[in-house]
């Protein structure tokens, strides 16, 4: 994967968390990897398609999850209730969606995102991609971020 | 005089934000709607001062909410709050007739910002 492609997500990341949640993160590492085994409690994932096609996925830490609700909507959850689902899938959607607003040659269309709760979940990539995942810590606590994005062979016309 | 305000997206928990900010803002009365088809059946139920869209929802989509609302005819004011940054979406909303493009992430001032343009104090 064009590793072009990664420095988006990281400066999207940063600016979600500040803006909407007021919370400080670092990217602690990064690497390329074969298939996504999420190490955390709750996982947004967002397909991407246009002139490159693949997936976004950012796994959160549970404690994250729920603080980053309380910072939403002012109360917080004390379970993974459909409020923390709403939260990991709106900011799924917003580090995904204000990544591609810096990527407009590549004029990628979100899909909705999907969120799946449990830790023991494996999310594999179309063989021909791979993923570079990402690793964060935050004020609030720890999340991850893979993306595995494929540039299109061809694109149609008309 | 009592405002009425129409609020349309598939996250509760955006909903919840906005409406936080509609009522900050003096706004009395909210209907929420849970996607772009619902968005429009309520529309079509009763009238608003302001109308509050997500982009990518299911079923309908907020430029499909925007782009009926003004084939009906109306004027109403129509806020799109959405993660469409490009260019080339904004200009796609401006051509629908939306009144004003907030793009996400936001400060929740930005949000209270625009919902006050519209609403009379």
């Amino acid at each position: 994967m064009n590793a072009d492609y990664i420095n988006p997500f990281i400066e999207s990341a940063v600016s979600v968390f500040e803006m909407m949640l007021g919370c400080q993160v670092k990217r602690t590492g990064a690497k390329v990897c074969e298939s996504f085994a999420p190490q955390f409690d709750i996982t947004g994932i967002i397909g991407l398609s246009g002139r490159a096609t693949g997936d976004v996925v950012i796994s959160f830490e549970r404690e994250l999850a729920l603080l980053a609700t309380e910072a939403l909507i002012g109360e917080k959850p004390t379970d993974l209730s459909a409020d923390v689902i709403d939260t990991i899938g709106e900011l799924t959607n917003m580090i995904a969606g204000n990544a591609k607003a810096s990527m407009e040659e590549l004029e990628l269309k979100l899909a909705l995102p999907t969120v799946i709760v449990g830790k023991n979940h494996t999310i594999r990539f179309p063989s021909k991609v791979r993923p570079i995942a990402l690793a964060f810590e935050s004020d609030m606590g720890y999340f991850n971020i893979e993306v595995g994005l494929m540039e299109s062979a061809c694109v149609e016309v008309g | 005089m009592s405002i009425k305000v129409l609020i349309a997206d598939d996250s509760g928990v955006m909903r919840k934000i906005i409406v936080r900010a509609a009522k900050s803002s003096g706004v009395d009365e909210i209907v929420e709607a849970v996607d772009g088809a619902d968005a429009l059946a309520k529309f079509d139920q009763e009238p608003f001062d302001l109308v509050l869209t997500d982009w990518n929802m299911p079923n309908k989509s907020g430029l499909d909410v925007i782009k009926e609302i003004r084939g009906k005819g109306s004027d109403v004011p129509i806020i799109m709050v959405t993660t469409e940054g490009e260019k080339g979406n904004v200009l796609q909303a401006i051509e629908a007739g939306v009144s004003d493009y907030l793009t996400k992430p936001f400060e929740a001032a930005d949000l209270s910002a625009k919902i006050d343009k519209f609403v009379p104090v």
